[in-house]
């Protein structure tokens, strides 16, 4: 019996080895796989832009240079506001996004919810049939008349049909049971919603959350849009897009025959920007990363 | 099954006929505003300013983020306010994704006032279909008077879509938007040549001494997507080029001056094998880097730093580099060797359209729109302001040239308004920054051979062949950068595949096609 016992936990300890190994060898060169080009992208940053021509990326810069964040950083306050705006926009759109995505998953999948079929397929439908941009943009700029404002971007990214479909798949494992209890006991639907349900989806939430902060915190298409020149603060993204497409069509475009040319170090700009862009985005991640794991484990077993 | 059913076709129909209603109602009134206002502004006789108003004008470009062009329109809008009882106000289109932001600022029916134009980059034409533009025949003698009776009546005949007056061109502006090549006087001097170079042999012959002569230089650090067959056949032949994309390469020209609404395509001609066997030798030669289908370094930054002899552009920017040139290389004498040299026969001016003004049809203010118009046009001092900032802080004049004052800081008081709706060259003061032989030199030369640009009305109507055009286009960007880099086995056989690629992508469908449109422009055009 002990011998039995002491040769099975050997076996075990050594394959559990094995794989220890090939798990780590392969977890370390997949996360080199992603850090590699992420130090590229930083050390091209730091380049001069004639060094960048001589010698190539480098990951050591050859020629130290900070010019570019210089041209980048040419307007601080610029900069901050617009780092305070896409901030601000992707915390209240996020808040209020998870919000209705979480009430409008929990009721469609109610099974005393008479329409929830119809108002499912309505959603669905934006998903293959769209107007297209030119309604969009009248109706945004016409209708509601949001130009330059700051809603413009926060509306559109507040729902999406497939983050909603989502969130109606993880609310249905919880069973309808609780819900039915709770009616018993007198609780309204929304006391339901709020105290029973919504802790019961941390982790959806924190995925789904996730998801729509990058939306939010990557938007710059929307605020290119429908946010002018006129807004001296206007989402990072779309500053730092700008930033790069103006040197860009300066170089390049025959059109810009009238433009005035000044020299930018363009190929070290955009990593420099990328590096500005990104920088939060990945102090911030550690902290969402452990709902994240969960949501996703738990979404496996349940699902 | 049955209700779901029936739901999905009532959300169809209601979505279709939203849809539906949502488009007439944009059409009707952006036909309604044009008119409307059109007319009821020829009425009235004295003109009534009594109203303070906010003249909007559309530009492309971003936003000087200095506050130097604001404190430039602010005394502007001073005189504005005292002559018109009116302000202008800039909005900016930045050149982010520049031609979505801007077809939908018109399409959206905004009110714009004035708007910056071009026939050949901005859709104008184009945009004049869909609505987008005021007529202005009759608000022009009235409200621009100077403008309407500067610009002769042939000037107003290519301003006109359907026989209507749609568009202000800058017809008064001088620029040459020619290609060619630079190369170093210096060097052209060493090398053994001492008349000015008029011909592709004479470059090459410039590109050997450098290749052998001088080791630590890239004869011409050519990069990827360098283009110079459209020089070539300006060079070689006299076709003239149309304003037609195919993608990399230019495919469809019409014949000559004289012919000029044949269509026909160089690229099946022998000048293609030519070029192609010439641009396989520089390449052998080791004129430009090995890799050069994949270099994407900056040859102009290259040939400032003396690193490559020789750069490829139009007229305007070899005047500022000449400037750049003589700092940065003292001694280089940077020289041009324009395309349409070679024979002296094909040089078309830019099209007068290629910057201009239209009145939006939404304007609620065409009438002292154009009023502000015809003053930053014909007012010198308002003029200056808006092209070159507040004199003593942005420029000063000095010997008649326009320099930088004392303690000018870029970053502080650079300034631009990015104004290209009517320049006038009798406003223009030249800078320091452009070469101060360029009138006596090239536009001397230029203004010898020059012709009208003849394809300024030509609306192309893609909608026939888009899916042909798309297919050259590809075959274009696939096959074209190896031949104009040389880097193919064989030119013949490259220039083989090329043409019969080309004849699969649909190119006789095209020829026909562009033709047949050419042949109603000439009908349009009375000749």
């Amino acid at each position: 019996m002990d011998d039995a016992l002491e040769s099975r936990s050997i076996r075990t300890d050594l394959s559990g080895l094995v794989v220890k190994i090939v798990g780590y060898l392969f977890i370390g060169l997949f996360s080199l796989c992603c850090l590699l080009p992420f130090l590229l992208v930083l050390g091209t940053s730091f380049t001069s832009e004639s060094a960048i021509k001589k010698f190539g990326f480098n990951f050591w810069p050859r020629e130290f240079s900070t010019f570019s964040y210089k041209i980048v950083f040419e307007n601080p306050d610029l900069i901050v506001g617009s780092y305070l705006v896409t901030i601000a926009i992707t915390v209240v759109g996020t808040s209020i996004g998870l919000f209705l995505v979480a009430m409008t998953g929990y009721a469609l999948q109610r099974q005393d919810f008479e329409y929830r079929n119809g108002i499912s397929f309505f959603i669905y439908f934006t998903t293959l049939f769209t107007g297209g941009l030119v309604p969009f943009y009248l109706l945004v700029t016409q209708y509601l008349d949001l130009k330059d404002n700051y809603l413009a971007v926060l509306l559109p990214g507040l729902l999406s049909p497939f983050l909603i479909i989502m969130m109606k798949a993880f609310v249905k494992s919880i069973p309808h049971a609780i819900t039915e209890s709770a009616k018993i006991d007198g609780a309204g639907d929304f006391t339901i919603f709020i105290r029973l349900i919504l802790p019961m989806t941390t982790p959806a939430l924190a995925t789904i959350g996730l998801f729509i902060a990058l939306g939010y915190w990557n938007e710059w298409y929307n605020a290119m849009l429908f946010l002018s020149p006129d807004m001296k603060y206007r989402p990072l993204q779309l500053f730092l897009y700008n930033v790069i497409t103006s040197a860009d069509f300066v170089r390049n475009s025959a059109a810009a025959s009238n433009v005035q040319l000044r020299d930018v170090p363009l190929e070290s700009m955009k990593m420099a920007t990328a590096i500005v862009a990104t920088g939060p985005v990945i102090l911030f991640y550690p902290f969402v990363q452990r709902y994240f794991i969960k949501g996703i484990t738990v979404g496996a077993v349940k699902g | 099954m049955f209700k779901w059913k029936r739901t999905s076709i009532l959300l169809l129909a209601a979505v279709l006929v939203f849809a539906l209603a949502a488009c007439n109602g944009n059409n009707g009134g952006g036909g309604n505003g044009a008119t409307n206002s059109g007319a009821e502004s020829a009425d009235g006789n004295a003109v009534d300013t009594s109203e303070f108003v906010k003249i909007s004008y559309l530009v492309l470009g971003d936003k000087p983020k200095n506050g130097q062009f604001d404190a430039a329109l602010k005394k502007v809008n001073e005189m504005m306010k005292e002559k018109i009882n009116a302000e202008l106000e800039w909005k900016w289109i930045e050149w982010a994704d520049w031609q979505t932001k801007y077809n939908l600022a018109l399409a959206s029916g905004e009110s714009i006032d004035l708007i910056t134009i071009g026939t050949d980059w901005l859709d104008t034409w184009g945009n004049a279909q869909r609505g987008a533009f005021m007529n202005l025949d009759e608000l022009l003698p009235k409200y621009a008077p100077e403008t309407w009776n500067s610009i002769p009546e042939e000037d107003w005949a290519q301003s006109k879509y359907n026989g209507k007056i749609v568009l202000i061109p800058e017809n008064d502006y001088t620029q040459w938007v020619n290609h060619g090549f630079f190369y170093r006087g210096d060097w052209a001097k060493e090398a053994g040549i001492t008349e000015p170079i008029k011909d592709w042999e004479g470059i090459e012959k410039y590109l050997r001494y450098i290749k052998d002569n001088k080791p630590d230089v890239i004869p011409w650090d050519a990069a990827s997507g360098t283009q110079t067959w459209g020089g070539f056949v300006q060079s070689y032949t006299d076709q003239l080029e149309l304003p037609i994309s195919t993608g990399f390469l230019p495919v469809f020209t019409t014949k000559s001056w004289d012919e000029r609404f044949a269509v026909t395509s160089p690229i099946f001609e022998d000048v293609f094998v030519q070029y192609a066997t010439m641009m396989k030798s520089w390449a052998d030669q080791g004129f430009w880097r090995e890799d050069a289908l994949n270099n994407k370094g900056n040859n102009r930054d290259a040939l400032k730093a003396g690193l490559s002899g020789l750069d490829q552009h139009h007229t305007q920017t070899f005047s500022g580099l000449r400037v750049e040139m003589d700092k940065a290389q003292p001694g280089s004498e940077l020289q041009m060797f324009p395309f349409s040299r070679t024979r002296g026969t094909n040089l078309m001016e830019l099209s007068i359209t290629h910057g201009g003004t239209s009145v939006g049809a939404h304007s609620k203010h065409p009438e002292r729109a154009l009023m502000a118009y015809d003053l930053i046009r014909n007012n010198e001092e308002i003029y200056r302001l808006i092209n070159y900032g507040i004199e003593g802080v942005q420029y000063e004049i000095k010997d008649g040239l326009r320099t930088r004052p004392a303690g000018y800081d870029e970053a502080k008081h650079g300034y631009y308004s990015d104004f290209w709706g009517g320049r006038v060259d009798k406003f223009e003061i030249p800078s320091d920054t452009s070469w101060d032989q360029i009138d006596e030199t090239l536009y001397a030369e230029y203004e010898k051979i020059k012709k009208q640009y003849v394809y300024g009305q030509f609306v192309f109507d893609k909608t026939p062949i888009d899916a042909e055009l798309t297919a050259i286009s590809q075959v274009t960007g696939e096959l074209g950068p190896a031949i104009v880099l040389g880097k193919v086995g064989d030119p013949a056989k490259a220039v083989e595949e090329f043409r019969n690629k080309l004849k699969q992508a649909g190119y006789d469908k095209v020829l026909a096609e562009l033709q047949k449109q050419l042949d109603a422009y000439k009908a349009q055009m009375g000749e």
